[in-house]
């Protein structure tokens, strides 16, 4: 691989956009494919199965060539409510595992740049927050606050966008008042069960990166269920 | 989308090792068949010194792959294709334990 493509593919992994590699492993030259990068005309003959791949994000061969394609897309975006204790650790962990994460919270003490050096804090409350980055459905939302001023309308907000995983910290009991709120809004029975709550798999700890930990296996797997 | 973008930031640390005036070969997984350690696509990067970064496979096949990375990068070729089969528990030989295959790709970053 030419120093320059290497270069390019990390001004492009930088920028947040998606793209693919292919590499012809007869003669080792590779080539960058994305909307700005056209596929060059040596490779035109195999332009309907390159583009396949690349839309499937299958990595691999492309059958009968010496092409290899290796798709670089977006990690999913994990909305956390709260800049509490556990969205520290959930952060460390939502590095090594390739989430994003970005951080709500209208209260100004937790969301010091010195707790969250390297993730997006919004120091807003979830509905001004989500009009400056919306939510959708490939997004994961987690609610850490236990405020019901805090917690609800972003829930409320995840619900609406049917975001494939939604988490809500607190208690069995807690939870059910919560649904019950919830409910009054108008959100059905089958909506609410979706909602993660108590939210985490049971590891059984109760220290704030254990229960980081027991948010972020669960996530894994429901990003695996999809 | 059944899974999320998996990114180990390799080919960001061969940048730094470039920087460093080292000679890096790229180690790609690019085929593989049955039970393999890890999937298409997972990457490993090798200097001169047989320094190394990420993995091709569970560490089964590694010194495997530096030893050629050292190789390629000491004579002429730009790149080279590796086919690694189940192991043979009665042989000194590389394998996968796992009784899976898989193909591993080396270019150099030049």
């Amino acid at each position: 691989m030419q120093p320059i493509i290497l270069k390019e593919v990390l001004r492009l992994k930088k920028e947040k956009k998606e793209f693919s590699i292919i590499t012809d492993i007869n003669n080792a030259a590779n080539y960058i494919y994305s909307p700005q990068h056209p596929l060059p005309t040596i490779l035109e003959p195999y332009a309907p199965a390159i583009k396949t791949a690349a839309v499937k994000r299958t990595n691999g061969m492309i059958a009968e060539t010496s092409l290899f394609i290796d798709n670089y897309h977006l990690p999913i975006k994990v909305f956390i409510v709260g800049a509490v204790h556990i969205a520290q650790y959930f952060c460390d962990f939502a590095r090594h595992l390739n989430f994003e994460t970005i951080i709500i919270d209208p209260r100004g003490y937790f969301t010091s740049k010195q707790r969250f050096p390297e993730t997006k804090v919004i120091n807003k409350w979830p509905n001004e927050a989500f009009l400056e980055l919306p939510l959708h459905a490939n997004d994961a939302l987690i609610a850490l606050t236990h405020d019901p001023k805090i917690d609800d309308p972003a829930l409320s907000h995840a619900l609406t966008q049917q975001c494939f995983y939604i988490g809500a910290l607190g208690s069995k009991k807690s939870h059910t008042s919560r649904c019950q709120r919830l409910q009054a809004l108008g959100f059905t029975d089958a909506a609410l069960s979706s909602i993660h709550g108590p939210i985490g798999i049971k590891l059984g700890g109760r220290a704030a990166p254990e229960i980081a930990l027991s948010i972020i296996a669960q996530l894994v797997t429901e990003v695996y269920k999809r | 989308m059944n899974q999320n973008a998996f990114d180990e930031k390799i080919l960001e640390e061969a940048w730094t090792w470039l920087e460093a005036k080292q000679s890096v070969v790229l180690a790609t997984v690019i085929e593989t068949w049955g039970s393999s350690p890890r999937p298409v696509g997972s990457r490993m990067i090798i200097n001169q010194n047989g320094d190394f970064s990420g993995s091709v496979s569970g560490g089964c096949v590694e010194s495997a792959v530096i030893s050629e990375c050292i190789e390629l990068l000491n004579n002429q070729q730009t790149h080279k294709k590796l086919e690694f089969k189940v192991s043979n528990e009665s042989a000194w030989e590389v394998g996968l334990a796992c009784g899976g295959e898989i193909a591993v790709y080396l270019e150099k970053i030049h």
